[in-house]
């Protein structure tokens, strides 16, 4: 396999990045009529709300990425019998979990002030808890078992298989099922069961800066992967030379 | 000045999400080089 993951180069720029992200996403004003470029447009509905998107939205994304990742590295593990793909699997699956953790938390935040509760078993937040469960119960099987070569196959076919569930639980169930859920890039009718749902238009200055967002998230997550998993290898290195002196 | 974040509540918003922020890098950054000085005692 390749070798050994190199420490994430470009954290000065991602620092900045970031940083400006965040002041634009929550300074830049929202107006009914943008005619200037530093404008949102007001999502009627929504309005401030809206500027959720610049957070939730990359939060699942990076859920989704990371769970991908989980399953890919898995199968290069079944493969190669090698451990190291099995730290990266699990350092992704870990990541995941903490990203789905958080888009949770912030939809809840979010529906408390457009529903008027933090949860209300809609599909949207029913199936992002059934992946939670899912992914909980990836960890409580890591857990279980001690031997490291049966765990890390046990957990590949695992993350295989939650990886091709998780899928319908992201994106088919809550656009089977009606949700009040706002759909900005896919619902572009912005109406659910014949009633108006918030619907999100985009102009350039708003896309722009959550492309930078989902971009900024997705540095972030890269770093902290590449730290879990060079923390996860010494750990490793360390049992094994404890092994050999044994 | 009160009356300025009362009138914009999302300055307050803006200024906390910008003190996580700064305070999930310093923590990175911090575990970056506590990861790497362990690495570089490992293979002496």
């Amino acid at each position: 396999m390749s070798g050994k993951i190199r420490a994430f180069p470009w954290k000065g720029l991602l620092g900045v990045w970031t940083t400006l992200v965040i002041v634009l996403a929550l300074a830049l004003p929202m107006v009914p009529q943008p005619r200037f470029w530093y404008e949102f447009p007001i999502v009627p509905g929504l309005e401030d709300k809206a500027r959720i998107i610049f957070f939730h939205v990359p939060t699942a994304w990076l859920s989704v990425l990371a769970f991908v990742s989980s399953m890919v590295y898995g199968i290069r593990y079944l493969r190669t019998k090698d451990l190291r793909w099995d730290l990266r699997s699990a350092s992704a699956a870990g990541l995941g979990l903490l990203f789905c953790v958080l888009a949770t938390v912030t939809g809840a935040i979010w529906a408390k002030f457009s529903w008027g509760t933090f949860w209300n078993w809609d599909p949207r937040q029913t199936s992002i808890f059934v992946l939670l469960l899912i992914y909980g119960a990836y960890f409580a099987l890591r857990s279980a078992v001690e031997v490291e070569e049966k765990r890390a196959s046990l957990a590949a076919v695992y993350a295989v298989i939650a990886g091709v569930v998780m899928p319908f639980f992201m994106f088919v169930i809550p656009r089977v099922l009606e949700s009040l859920h706002p759909e900005p890039l896919v619902n572009l009718e912005g109406s659910v069961g014949g009633l108006p749902a918030p619907k999100l238009q985009m102009n350039g200055t708003m896309l722009a800066v959550f492309l930078a967002s989902l971009a900024a998230f997705t540095g972030v997550y890269y770093w902290m992967w590449t730290l879990r998993v060079r923390a996860a290898a010494l750990e490793l290195r360390r049992a094994t030379e404890g092994e050999n002196r044994d | 000045m009160t009356e300025f974040f009362a009138q914009n509540p999302l300055y307050i918003v803006l200024a906390i999400v910008l003190v996580i922020w700064f305070a999930i890098y310093g923590y990175l950054f911090r575990l970056e080089r506590r990861i790497h000085d362990l690495e570089q005692s490992a293979n002496r």
